[in-house]
């Protein structure tokens, strides 16, 4: 399935949570926030968070600001 | 006995949503050339509050150290701004992300109406103000010196209100006295400047006219020697604070010798 992290399309086997997604990824799970379809999933619902093709993903952290 | 100035400087605390802060230095984690040295100017400032911004990871570079790894969250209040954002709609969901961090429910509401200026669009700027005070935010709202919108904001539920000295990273200082004067008359919720400062004098400047603290980023990070420069936004904005509760002489327009005139 085609999911869109980040504003670029990526390839994904189907049936992928969103907490395996982070991990395939490699992002670093405790500092970041994500979005599907403009949702946030807290933390904690992540691993039933199941993807589906087309989906969007946001995957936010903090950097610096002023 | 008199109190010593260490202990005032202690007692000396104020508030935001019911957190007291002794630092009235609030400073920002843009623009440094490196991380590392962004800790220790955090350090060196003694700021207890900072600002940081909310954007997407770069998956080219994942698994990379994180502002985070490099500012305790246990240590500084982080305030995420939503520096950036030109609607409320926008304002709304960079906050909500912000919160979903579970770090802070503080935010640093910024909408923006155009990228020259970068003056805040007053109109969405008191929309988003409103909606999130009602989500239980903690909102400190930057604005422009304008007394009106200032009071606009105070009844919105706004936390704090945070009128620009003078354009974000413009270094011009406290462009007017007056406009401040008038916003620090009309409010009782803490007011800071928020952005202009460029240098020590204009913090102290700032301080003296008795706003709660003051909020600058690029003054540091972009000064030729951002950690020196920490240091003294520190000593003036303590310097400004003290200036301000001793009570300055009144300005006069002829001379008051210091010396006796006579019995020489």
């Amino acid at each position: 399935m085609k999911l869109l992290i980040n504003g670029e399309n990526k390839e994904f086997s189907e049936g992928l949570t969103l907490e395996e997604l982070i991990r395939q990824l490699g992002v670093r799970k405790e500092t970041v926030v994500a979005e599907v379809n403009r949702q946030i999933i807290q933390n904690e619902r992540r691993a039933e968070c199941k993807l589906a093709d087309g989906d969007q993903i946001e995957l936010i952290q903090f950097v610096g600001g002023g | 006995m008199a109190a010593t100035i260490e202990q005032v400087k202690f007692e000396d605390t104020y508030q935001i949503n019911g957190k007291t802060f002794t630092s009235r230095l609030l400073v920002g984690t843009g623009k440094y050339a490196t991380n590392e040295l962004m800790g220790q100017c955090l350090e060196a400032s003694g700021t207890q509050i900072v600002t940081v911004a909310l954007r997407r990871v770069n998956l080219d570079n994942k698994g990379e150290k994180t502002l985070l790894d490099y500012i305790d969250p246990k240590k500084f209040t982080l305030l995420p701004n939503t520096a950036g954002c030109y609607s409320a709609e926008e304002a709304i969901r960079v906050a909500h992300l912000a919160r979903a961090t579970g770090i802070s429910d503080f935010v640093k509401l910024e909408v923006l109406f155009d990228e020259k200026t970068l003056l805040p669009d007053p109109i969405a700027t008191l929309e988003a103000t409103k909606t999130l005070v009602k989500e239980g935010f903690t909102v400190m709202t930057y604005t422009s010196d304008d007394p009106v919108m200032a009071q606009k904001l105070e009844q919105a539920g706004a936390h704090a209100v945070m009128p620009a000295g003078s354009p974000i990273g413009s270094g011009q200082g406290v462009l007017n006295p007056n406009n401040i004067r008038i916003i620090l008359e009309k409010l009782k919720c803490p007011v800071l400047i928020d952005a202009g400062v460029g240098s020590a004098s204009d913090v102290a400047v700032a301080m003296e006219l008795g706003v709660v603290a003051v909020l600058l980023n690029t003054a540091i990070a972009h000064a030729k020697d951002p950690l020196k420069m920490a240091h003294a936004m520190r000593h003036a904005t303590e310097a400004g604070r003290l200036s301000y509760l001793a009570g300055r002489i009144p300005k006069k327009l002829y001379a008051q010798a210091s010396t006796p005139q006579k019995d020489f």
